[in-house]
C-alpha cells in the first residue's frame, strides 16, 4: 500500500496527458460499462412489472414495482426460509473454517516437522479439487451417515473447500508477522498459547476477517454442491434461482430479483475487505495492494 | 460387449461389497430400519381421509402447470386430511437426479415421487411401490373410478413398466405436441397462401409436413406480423429429441423395433437400434431443413422457448405443447388456434410427454399412508377439475370422467374458464391409438436421449449430415443398450 | 529440496514482500522453528493446533477420495442400498477409448486458454490504466471489481437474460450489429458468450492481482527508462511486464485450478450444448454421474480431473518456492 503513496506523486511529475491518455480513458470507460451494465440490468429487472421486463425492446425507463419481491416473500415456496437456509449454511461454514483454520493455520505456519510439505500440498490440492469429482463420493457418505438435505450436511460439504483455504490463508498471514514479537512474549513468560492469543491473533485481525469474508462469499455462492446435498429442508437461494427457470417459462422477474438478493451481501461485505482481497484470492502467494 | 464369468463376478462383487459396507461402518444400518416401519392401522370408525392427521410429506415434482395449481391450492388437501405437503419443485434434470439419488440410499426423503416414465419410472421402477396394494386395502379412502377411470394409453404408458402389472404411478398430467397457430394471421392470409402454394394451407390432420415446411417458408417471406413462420424446441437438450421424434415417426423411422409396444409398456432389452433406416434418415433431413428456415432462437429454446416466441408474436406456428393453451390464451386472447400434428408418408404421430406420480418404495409408517391419500387426491376427479380453472396455469385431465362432465364439454369452444380445454379437439385425435407418440421406455433411455439430441444439435450446426447424425447416434445407442442397466 | 526449504518459503517471500512494502523488518523465521523443533517427545503444540482441522478435513477429503478410487474399478448400483460390483479396469479402458470424452478433453483446454488468455490480457490492460490514475481509483476499483462476488450460477442465469433472442439487452444490441442467430443456440457464439461470461466474473480478480504487482515496479527505473528516450510500450514490454511476472504465473495458475473447479455458468446456460460445443469435463462428468448414474465411469474422470488438479497444485507449490529461492 504504501508503495504506492511514495511512487505515484513522482509518476504524476514525469507522465504527460498525451493521446495515451485519451485512448486509456476510452478503455476504462468501457470496461466499466463491461463491467457494471449487467448488474445494473438485473438491479432494474428485479423492479419491472412482467411486461417490462421481458419486453422486445429494452426498457430503460419503467414504471417501478416492488411486486416481485413481494412475491418471493409470499406464497407456497416463501424465499424467507432459503434466505435463512443460506444464511445459516454459510455463516456455519464460514465461521467453522474461520476458527479452524485460525488454529491450523498458526500450527502451520509455526511448525518445522517433516511433513510439513506434503501437508500444505494436501491443504492446496482439497480446496482446489474439482467440485464435481468430491461431490460424488460426498453424496454416498453423507447418504449413509444421514447429513443428506440437513444443513449441517451442507456446512461440511462447505467446510470441504472452506476449512483447507482457511488453513492455508491464514498460515500465511501469520508468517507474516515477524517472530521476533513472539519470541519475546515467550522470553517474557507467556505460554505457546498465551502468546498466540495476546501477540500473535491481534496482529491478523485483518487476515480473519478477510479469510471469514471470502469462505463466507464461497459458501454463500454455491450451486454445484447444493444441487447434490440440499433438499426440501435446506434448499438454499442460487437453487432457488434455477428453478425459476421452470417448463412454461422463466419468471424473470423474479429472478432478476433473487439475482439482487444473492448479489447484494456479498459485494458489500466482499468490498469491505478489498484491501486484503489479493492476498486472500491467490492464497497469499501475492501481498495486497 | 465384454463377457464375464459370472461365478467370479459373483465372488468379486462379494468381496468389493463387502470392503464398501467396512469402509462406511456402521451406517449402511440406519436405512435399513427405516423402510420396514408399517403404516399404522385405521381405528375403528375413524375418517380414513384422517387417520394420517398431523403427519408431513414431501412431493418432489418437475415444475410442471398441474403441480403450480396444486401449490397454490394445497389448502383443501390439508383440510380434508390434516397433512401438511412439502413441495419441491425442479427441472427435471435435476428432479430425476434426485429422485434417483434418494432411491438409493435407503431413507427416503421423498414420499411422492413426479415419476418420469422415461427417466425415473423405467430405470427406478423397483423404487415405486405397486399402487394396487393401496387401492385394494380397505382401510383407505376408495379410488374413486378405480384405475379404469384413467385413459388407458396414459395408464399405461405413464404408469406401468414391461411385462408386469404393477401399476407404479397415477396418471397425473399429459403434455401432448400439437400444431399450436395463429389463426388470426391463417384467416387473413388464407386466400394468398392458397393461391401461392396451391393448397388450403388451414392447420388439420390433413396438412403434412412438407406443406407445413412451405407455410412456414410462405410467412417469413411475405407476412409482416411475425418475423417468421414456424419456431422449434431445438436446444442440444430432451426437448430437441421431443421435437424431432413427431417428424421421426410420421416418416416411418423408430427408434427400435416395434416402437409402439416399447414406447407404451417398455423394455430393458429393446434390441438394435433402427435409426439408420432410409425412413428415419428422411426424417432427419427433412428435420434439418424444416429447423433451417425456422426462428434462429429455435437453437436456444427448450421446453418454454417456442410458446414464449408465439405469445411474444415472434412466430406464426410451432409444434408445442397443448398446455401452453393457458399462457396462449392470457397472451392473445382468442388468437391461438390447435390441430394435430402434419402427417408425413406414413401418417401423424403427436408426441406425448405425460407422466405419473407414485410413492417412494422406501416411504414408510404413517408417511406413506399420507402419500397414497395425497396420490389418491391430487389425481381425483375434483382435483383434475379445479386445476383446470386454476390461475396458475393448471394441467388437463388424465381421467375420462373429467372430459365427459358437462361443464368441461362446455369450455371446449371460447369463450372459456378453461383455456386447456381449447385444446380437446386437437387432443382426442392426438391421443388416439396409432397417433399417439411414445418414446422408447428404457432405463438406459436417458443417455441414449443424449446422445441422440447431441447429435441432432450437430446435425442442425452444420457439422454433420443427416445421415452422419443418424449413423452416429445410432453406434453410440447400441453401445449404450449393449451395456445394460444396473439400478 | 529440503523440507525445510519449503517449510520457509512462504515467510521469506512474506517477508520480502513485507519489506519492499517498506513496512517488514528482516527474516527471523528460522528462530521461531527451532523453537518449535525443541519441544520433542509427544505431539507439539503445533500439532495440537492443527489437530481440529486436519482430522475435520482429513474425514471430509480422504474418504471421498477412497471411495472415488474403489468406485472407478466398479460397477456401482444405487437401488436397495450401495453396492460396488468389482469390474477391474472396464471403466477405465472405456474411458480412454471414449472419443466423445477426448473431445472434451480438447474443448477444456480450449475454454481454459481462452478464458485465461482474454482475462489476462484485460486484466492487465484495466490494471496499467488504473494503476495511472491518480483521482478516481478509490471510486473506480470496487466498481470494476463487482463481478467477482456475484455467484457463477447467477452470472450463468444473468448471461441468459442478457442474451434472450427476444427480449435480451445484449441480443438486441447484437441484433442491432446484424447478428440475429440466437447467441446461445449457434456452437460458435455459445462458446464465446459462456467463455465471456467467465471473463466477466474474473478479469477483476487478474487486474487486482496484477495492480499489486504493479505497486512492486521500481519507479526508479521506470524514470531512467524515460530519461533514456523509451516509449510507454517499451516500459511496459521491457520493465514492467518482466517484474510481474511470477505474479502475473500465480494469477494464471489459481484461474486454471478453479476453471477446473467451477461449471455453475454453463450447467445454467447451455449445460454443453449446441452440439457439445460448450461440454467441458466436468459437466460431462456431472452428467455421466447424476443424469446417466454411470458412477463407475464418472469416477474415472472425476480422478483424471483430480489429477490434472494436482499437476497444477504442483506447479503452483513450486513457484513459490522458486520465489523464495531467487
Amino acid at each position: 500500500m504504501s508503495t504506492h503513496t511514495i511512487a505515484t506523486p513522482r509518476r504524476r511529475s514525469t507522465r504527460g496527458r498525451g493521446p495515451g491518455g485519451i485512448v486509456a480513458a476510452a478503455f476504462l470507460i468501457l470496461a466499466l460499462a463491461w463491467t457494471v451494465v449487467p448488474l445494473v440490468w438485473m438491479l432494474l429487472g428485479s423492479f419491472k412489472g412482467p411486461g417490462d421486463v421481458t419486453a422486445s425492446t429494452p426498457q430503460w425507463f419503467f414504471e417501478p414495482t416492488w411486486r416481485n419481491y413481494e412475491n418471493l416473500f409470499s406464497g407456497a415456496n416463501n424465499l424467507a426460509t432459503y434466505l435463512n437456509h443460506s444464511v445459516i449454511a454459510a455463516v456455519g461454514a464460514a465461521v467453522i473454517a474461520t476458527v479452524l483454520g485460525t488454529l491450523g493455520g498458526y500450527g502451520l505456519a509455526r511448525t518445522a516437522f517433516k511433513g510439513k510439505k506434503g501437508l500444505s500440498f494436501w491443504f492446496i490440492s482439497t480446496r482446489m479439487a474439482p467440485i464435481a469429482a468430491v461431490v460424488l463420493p460426498l453424496f454416498l457418505v453423507f447418504r449413509f451417515a444421514g447429513l443428506i438435505d440437513t444443513l449441517p450436511g451442507l456446512i461440511l460439504a462447505y467446510l470441504t473447500f472452506n476449512l483447507p483455504f482457511a488453513i492455508w490463508i491464514m498460515s500465511a498471514f501469520f508468517e507474516a508477522i515477524p517472530p521476533s514479537l513472539e519470541e519475546s512474549a515467550e522470553v517474557a513468560g507467556c505460554t505457546r498459547w498465551q502468546t498466540f492469543w495476546y501477540v500473535a491473533l491481534p496482529l491478523t485481525k485483518a487476515g480473519i476477517v478477510t479469510t471469514a469474508v471470502l469462505c463466507l462469499v464461497f459458501a454463500w455462492n454455491d450451486y454445484a454442491f447444493a444441487t447434490v446435498i440440499s433438499g426440501p429442508n435446506s434448499q438454499t437461494l442460487p437453487i432457488a434461482a434455477t428453478q425459476l427457470v421452470t417448463q412454461t417459462g422463466v419468471d424473470w422477474g423474479q429472478l432478476t430479483a433473487i439475482g439482487t438478493i444473492v448479489v447484494l451481501p456479498m459485494t458489500l461485505v466482499g468490498l469491505a475487505v478489498r484491501k486484503w482481497l489479493v492476498t486472500g484470492l491467490t492464497l497469499g502467494a501475492v501481498t495486497g495492494e | 460387449m465384454r463377457t464375464r464369468t459370472p461365478a467370479l463376478t459373483r465372488r468379486q462383487m462379494l468381496r468389493a461389497g463387502g470392503l464398501s459396507l467396512a469402509a462406511l461402518g456402521g451406517l449402511t444400518a440406519c436405512g435399513a430400519t427405516n423402510a420396514t416401519a408399517p403404516v399404522p392401522g385405521l381405528a375403528p370408525g375413524a375418517d380414513p381421509w384422517r387417520r394420517f392427521a398431523g403427519t408431513t410429506i414431501n412431493f418432489i415434482s418437475e415444475n410442471t402447470a398441474p403441480t403450480a395449481a396444486i401449490a397454490a391450492n394445497l389448502q383443501p388437501f390439508k383440510d380434508l386430511t390434516g397433512i401438511n405437503v412439502n413441495i419441491v419443485t425442479l427441472a427435471l434434470p435435476a428432479l430425476v437426479q434426485r429422485v434417483a439419488l434418494d432411491l438409493a440410499g435407503g431413507q427416503s426423503q421423498y414420499d411422492v415421487v413426479y415419476a418420469d416414465p422415461y427417466q425415473v419410472l423405467a430405470p427406478y421402477a423397483a423404487g415405486l411401490s405397486d399402487l394396487r396394494e393401496f387401492a385394494a386395502d380397505d382401510s383407505y379412502p376408495p379410488l374413486e373410478g378405480g384405475f379404469e377411470d384413467f385413459i388407458p394409453t396414459q395408464l399405461q404408458a405413464a404408469g406401468m413398466f414391461g411385462d408386469s402389472d404393477a401399476i407404479h404411478a397415477l396418471p397425473y398430467d399429459c403434455p401432448t405436441m400439437i400444431w399450436q397457430y395463429r389463426k388470426d394471421i391463417f384467416e387473413k392470409h388464407h386466400d394468398s397462401m392458397r393461391t401461392d402454394l396451391g393448397f388450403d394451407p388451414t392447420p388439420s390432420a390433413e396438412r403434412t409436413w412438407e406443406e407445413y415446411f412451405r407455410i412456414a417458408k410462405w410467412i417469413n417471406d411475405n407476412v409482416d406480423e411475425v418475423p417468421y413462420g414456424t419456431g422449434h424446441q431445438a436446444k442440444q437438450h430432451d426437448s430437441l429429441m421431443c421435437d424431432f421424434s413427431n417428424v421421426l415417426w410420421s416418416y416411418g423411422g423408430d427408434y427400435f423395433a416395434d416402437g409402439a409396444a416399447v414406447g407404451l409398456r417398455g423394455s430393458e432389452d429393446p434390441g438394435e437400434c433402427l435409426l439408420t433406416s432410409p425412413e428415419s434418415v428422411a426424417a432427419a433431413e427433412f428435420y434439418r431443413r424444416l429447423v433451417s428456415i425456422a426462428h434462429p432462437g429455435s437453437l436456444g429454446w427448450d421446453w418454454d422457448g417456442v410458446g414464449n416466441a408465439l405469445a411474444a408474436g415472434e412466430i406464426a406456428m410451432a409444434p408445442n405443447w397443448h398446455e401452453f393453451a393457458a399462457t396462449n390464451e392470457e397472451a392473445l386472447p382468442g388468437l391461438v388456434g390447435y390441430a394435430p400434428l402434419p402427417r408425413g408418408p406414413v401418417g401423424t404421430a403427436n408426441h406425448y410427454g405425460g407422466t405419473g406420480i407414485g410413492i417412494s418404495a422406501m416411504s414408510s409408517g404413517a408417511r406413506r399412508g399420507a402419500a397414497w391419500l395425497f396420490v389418491n387426491w391430487a389425481t381425483s376427479t375434483a382435483t383434475q377439475l379445479s386445476n383446470l380453472r386454476s390461475s396458475a396455469g393448471g394441467g388437463t385431465p388424465t381421467r375420462q370422467s373429467v372430459y365427459a362432465m358437462p361443464e368441461v364439454q362446455a369450455a371446449t369452444t371460447r369463450p372459456t374458464e378453461m383455456p386447456n380445454m381449447l385444446t380437446e379437439e386437437a387432443v382426442s385425435i392426438a391421443w388416439a391409438e396409432g397417433k399417439i407418440g411414445l418414446r422408447p421406455k428404457i432405463p438406459m433411455w436417458n443417455e441414449c436421449d443424449t446422445a441422440l439430441f447431441t447429435e441432432l444439435s450437430r446435425m442442425l450446426a452444420g457439422q454433420k449430415t443427416a445421415r452422419e447424425a443418424m449413423e452416429d447416434a445410432t453406434s453410440r445407442i447400441d453401445g449404450i443398450v449393449a451395456r445394460g442397466w444396473v439400478a | 529440496m529440503s523440507a525445510d526449504q519449503t517449510a520457509d518459503q512462504n515467510t521469506a517471500a512474506r517477508s520480502r514482500d513485507a519489506g519492499d512494502a517498506g513496512i517488514g523488518p528482516t527474516p527471523v523465521a528460522p528462530s521461531a522453528r527451532q523453537h518449535d523443533r525443541g519441544r520433542t517427545g509427544g505431539i507439539t503444540f503445533t500439532g495440537w493446533m492443527m489437530s481440529p482441522g486436519v482430522a475435520l478435513l482429513g474425514l471430509l477429503s480422504l474418504i471421498p477420495l477412497v471411495m472415488l478410487i474403489m468406485m472407478s474399478f466398479s460397477r456401482v448400483r444405487l437401488l436397495g442400498g450401495l453396492q460396488l460390483e468389482f469390474v477391474g479396469l472396464d471403466n477405465w479402458i472405456r474411458a480412454f477409448s471414449d472419443v466423445e470424452l477426448w473431445k472434451s478433453w480438447v474443448l477444456t483446454i480450449g475454454f481454459f486458454v481462452s478464458t485465461l488468455g482474454v482475462e489476462l490480457v484485460l486484466g492487465i490492460a484495466i490494471a496499467v490504466v488504473l494503476n495511472r490514475l491518480t483521482r478516481g481509483r478509490g471510486l473506480l476499483l470496487p466498481l470494476i471489481l463487482l463481478p467477482m462476488f456475484v455467484a457463477p450460477s447467477i452470472v450463468g442465469l444473468l448471461g441468459r437474460y442478457m442474451l434472450d433472442p427476444t427480449f435480451g439487452l445484449y441480443a438486441n444490441l447484437l441484433q442491432g450489429l446484424g447478428f440475429e442467430q440466437d447467441v446461445l443456440g449457434n456452437p460458435v457464439s455459445a462458446f464465446v458468450a459462456v467463455t465471456l461470461m467467465d471473463v466477466w466474473e474474473w478479469t477483476p480478480l487478474i487486474a487486482l492481482i496484477t495492480l499489486a504487482g504493479l505497486s512492486g515496479v521500481n519507479p526508479s527505473v521506470l524514470e531512467a527508462a524515460s530519461i533514456d528516450g523509451a516509449d510507454e510500450w517499451k516500459k511496459f514490454w521491457n520493465i514492467v511486464l518482466p517484474s510481474i511476472k511470477p505474479i502475473l504465473l500465480v494469477a494464471i495458475l489459481i484461474r486454471s485450478m478453479d476453471a477446473v473447479r467451477y461449471f455453475d455458468i454453463i450447467s445454467v446456460t447451455t449445460n454443453g450444448g449446441p452440439a457439445d460445443a460448450t461440454k467441458i469435463i466436468p459437466v460431462r462428468l456431472y452428467e455421466a454421474a447424476f443424469r446417466f448414474f454411470d458412477l463407475g465411469y464418472a469416477a474415472v474422470i472425476g480422478i483424471m480431473m483430480l489429477a490434472l488438479t494436482i499437476m497444477i497444485a504442483r506447479l503452483f507449490v513450486g513457484l513459490l518456492s522458486e520465489k523464495e529461492t531467487h
